[in-house]
């Protein structure tokens, strides 16, 4: 057997060129450009908090009898996707925003990476449609207005740019390595505002064309059976080990487009859901998962490549503090202050989030 | 300079230290590369926006730790710091040391120039901050302490002072010759006095107080035996027989105790044997005389006590400063700067204390030059005036200095510790208590200041 390489190396990526356009997201920067070139004028107020989001409860039901694992070291293409999007200010007319992302793959036992970003962007009710449109149309071509919520709210805008780069992401990971596993940060639910159903599908399936097998990690998840946390429902067998679930079901539009297990890869009382393309049949599933032990590094029963992507992209508040100087020095903006009126009425009793 | 337009007044303040800024986030920025393995990820950053410059300039931002030095308001330096300037509105500016010192007003018509500062100006002191003061030059060895001593010296003799050294190393006695062997502008005023070579003294000629300060502190003569010595130095001196043959003779006859004799004749010899006691009158050399001399024009009188024995030393010192109290008493003197290397080595206990108090006040104004300044009381480093400080970098020395009332710990410890050699901390009344750092200038004088060495 001929061993082949799934990358190879081209003047911006590490990966083949496809068909998709995989130079730098120019449109991304455009427009970050451009959104803070409107906001010269403006103050803005510094915020660090992030948004997350949480799954969608449900009925369901945890096979107890473990599928046991065992690990295979056929060389194998593992890489990872995340992004991370930060609030880095306020403008009196909207939001100062960064958001980036990391692809990281494993190739001849050393980790290499490749990150995309900070692009920081002014999102303000006037452009927040024409930021996000115009992102979209560049990069994917087609907008799925069925499932696309025509005006979302402002404080929702850092989550769907981020999205709008992790999906492209996982596109270009998708469309580039061949026979290998790629990791997605959360679950393949689609359907909801930031992932529209076709475009998740139309990712798995060009996954599925280069024999790719997606494997989406979800760090926390609501699901429950019998009013527990399906990944506290551990038996007590030798590991590493899936455990199968059935009957998940969620109200359309929101739609799953894998199959739900819990993942105990270590034997550290630590296990994840884990999705994992519907279409691809159990055993490849299976054999999937057994290709990431055999050939990835496991900390706490998750990939390191999918820590490392995470890691990579998630943003320090040294950072943040750059990106703050950045939009001050180069595009003149003063930083003031805004009363936090938590902090002002309630002094250290009033913290943000708290009532 | 912490410039408040609105309070219309500006904080002096000095930088001690530079660190780097505790900016969160720094460590995770480092640690992120580090996969499991510990090796370095390869990977490309695509930074369209060009941030990594900012970060790279926040992760390597300083922190300057500061000391308010003073208040600068209507023209006028204040000491007082009990404002704050305002954060967000200040406006910073770096003072030059030219500019702080015409604030401070450290000139006058005595100039010394120290030497460089950091901005390329020269930091010059006035005399007359010397005149009236207890200094200390202290580093560890190596550093130009004994450089810093001889540009103070021979500063103060260039202005017509009167100086004396105790030079323990014999570096001093040159220093009216330039480096190439040729006389300079000092060479008539630099009188070394090298004991029981060319600097003896008149047994005659000696008052009795002198001697019985020897005998006591410098050869621990009991005060009963001291007591019978004064009886006998009386006797010889009222019959005019007051040599060091009969003074010998009357010990030896002398009907007392025998252990008195014997103690009294045990100092005698250490006398006779230090050599540096005549009682021929063309032998002997007048302190006195040298001191007259260097009072007319300025000058220097060097005492060597290099190739001199640990009593001698202390003969010829108890004999130089009771003999300096005694014209600085009378008025023959005015004043006095004494220099003294490794003091500990020569000087009585007692004798710290009078220095800085009661020597003072008839003139003596002393420099205390030592490496191991433990050896110096923690009353004088109260009472120091001026501390010229070079590199330490032991933690204990550099506790010791840090007690002088001039100056706060931090600012000792932070500076001191990172001052090249031949650069000085200077602190106190000459630089108006903004402490200064200096590279001591070079003076083209014959030293003899460097170590011996076997293999160069």
């Amino acid at each position: 057997m001929i061993e082949q390489y799934t990358i190879t190396t081209t003047p911006k990526y590490n990966f083949p060129q496809p068909a998709m356009d995989t130079t730098l997201p120019q449109r991304f920067i455009e427009l970050s450009l451009n959104s803070l070139r409107q906001v010269r004028t403006n103050a803005f107020q510094l915020n660090l908090q992030q948004d997350s989001t949480t799954d969608t409860p449900t009925q369901l039901q945890l096979k107890r009898q473990p599928l046991p694992l065992t690990p295979r070291h056929q060389e194998t293409l593992i890489a990872a996707v995340d992004t991370s999007t930060i609030k880095i200010g306020e403008t009196q007319t909207g939001i100062i925003i960064a958001i980036r992302g990391a692809t990281v793959w494993k190739q001849n036992r050393h980790y290499r990476y490749t990150r995309l970003g900070p692009f920081i962007f002014h999102i303000t009710e006037e452009n927040k449609n024409a930021v996000y449109n115009s992102i979209e149309k560049a990069y994917f071509n087609v907008q799925y207005s069925g499932t696309h919520q025509a005006t979302p709210p402002l404080f929702q805008m850092p989550t769907r740019l981020a999205s709008l780069l992790e999906r492209w992401l996982q596109t270009m990971l998708a469309k580039t390595v061949n026979n290998g596993v790629l990791l997605f940060d959360g679950s393949l639910t689609s359907g909801t505002i930031d992932t529209p159903t076709q475009r998740m599908r139309e990712i798995l399936a060009t996954a599925r064309r280069n024999s790719n097998t997606v494997l989406a990690f979800s760090k926390a998840t609501s699901l429950r059976t019998n009013g527990y946390l399906i990944t506290d429902q551990l038996p007590e067998q030798e590991t590493p080990y899936l455990l199968e679930t059935t009957g998940v079901r969620f109200k359309p539009p929101t739609v799953l487009l894998g199959d739900v297990y819990v993942a105990r890869l270590q034997k550290a009382n630590m296990a994840f859901r884990l999705d994992i393309d519907k279409e691809i049949p159990t055993p490849n599933k299976m054999e999937a998962v057994e290709k990431l032990l055999g050939n990835d590094v496991l900390q706490q029963s998750y990939p390191e490549t999918l820590r490392l992507a995470h890691i990579l992209c998630t943003f320090t508040a040294n950072e943040v503090l750059a990106m703050q100087h950045f939009t001050t020095r180069r595009h003149g903006i003063q930083i003031i202050n805004r009363p936090d009126m938590h902090r002002l009425l309630f002094g250290p009793f009033g913290k943000e989030g708290y009532a | 300079m912490v410039e408040d337009a609105d309070a219309a007044k500006a904080l002096i303040v000095q930088v001690i230290d530079v660190q780097f800024a505790a900016v969160p986030g720094v460590l995770e920025e480092l640690l992120r590369t580090l996969p499991d393995g510990g090796e370095l990820i390869q990977g490309e950053d695509i930074d369209p926006l060009e941030i990594a410059p900012h970060i790279t300039y926040i992760q390597d931002a300083s922190l300057l730790v500061c000391k308010i030095r003073a208040t600068f308001e209507n023209d006028q330096l204040s000491p007082s710091s009990s404002w704050l300037p305002s954060r967000s509105q200040s406006l910073i500016k770096k003072l030059s040391v030219p500019a702080l010192m015409k604030l401070a007003k450290v000139d006058g018509n005595l100039p010394i120039i120290l030497g460089g500062t950091k901005d390329s100006s020269l930091l010059t002191i006035d005399a007359s901050a010397i005149d009236g003061t207890l200094n200390i030059i202290t580093g560890k060895k190596g550093c130009g302490k004994s450089h810093l001593s001889k540009l103070l010296m021979v500063s103060l003799v260039g202005y017509k002072a009167t100086v004396v050294i105790f030079d323990l190393n014999g570096e001093y006695s040159s220093l009216g010759m330039t480096q190439d062997g040729k006389r300079n502008m000092y060479y008539d005023k630099i009188h070394a006095l090298t004991p029981s070579q060319n600097f003896k003294v008149g047994i005659d000629q000696l008052h009795l107080n002198v001697v019985m300060g020897i005998l006591v502190h410098a050869l621990h003569l009991p005060g009963t035996s001291a007591r019978e010595f004064r009886r006998i130095w009386k006797g010889l001196k009222d019959k005019g027989t007051l040599t060091i043959a009969e003074l010998g003779e009357a010990i030896r006859n002398y009907n007392c105790n025998q252990h008195v004799r014997d103690a009294l004749a045990s100092r005698f010899y250490s006398l006779v044997n230090s050599g540096f006691f005549t009682d021929n009158a063309a032998e002997a050399t007048l302190l006195e005389e040298s001191l007259m001399k260097a009072k007319e024009a300025g000058g220097a009188i060097v005492i060597n006590l290099k190739n001199t024995s640990n009593v001698d030393r202390q003969i010829v010192v108890e004999y130089v400063l009771g003999k300096l109290v005694d014209s600085l008493q009378s008025w023959k003197l005015k004043a006095t700067f004494l220099f003294a290397e490794e003091a500990h080595l020569y000087l009585r206990e007692t004798y710290w204390d009078d220095i800085v108090t009661r020597m003072r006040h008839f003139g003596i104004f002393t420099t205390f030059i030592t490496n191991q300044p433990d050896t110096i009381q923690e009353t004088i480093y109260r009472q120091a005036d001026n501390i010229f400080l070079f590199n330490f970098t032991n933690e204990h020395d550099l506790d010791v200095v840090s007690r002088a009332a001039r100056v706060d710990a931090e600012t000792v410890r932070s500076i001191a510790r990172d001052l090249p050699p031949q650069y000085c901390l200077t602190l106190g009344r000459v630089v108006r208590d903004f402490p200064m750092v200096t590279r001591v200038r070079s003076l083209d004088l014959k030293t003899m200041g460097e170590t011996r060495l076997f293999f160069t």
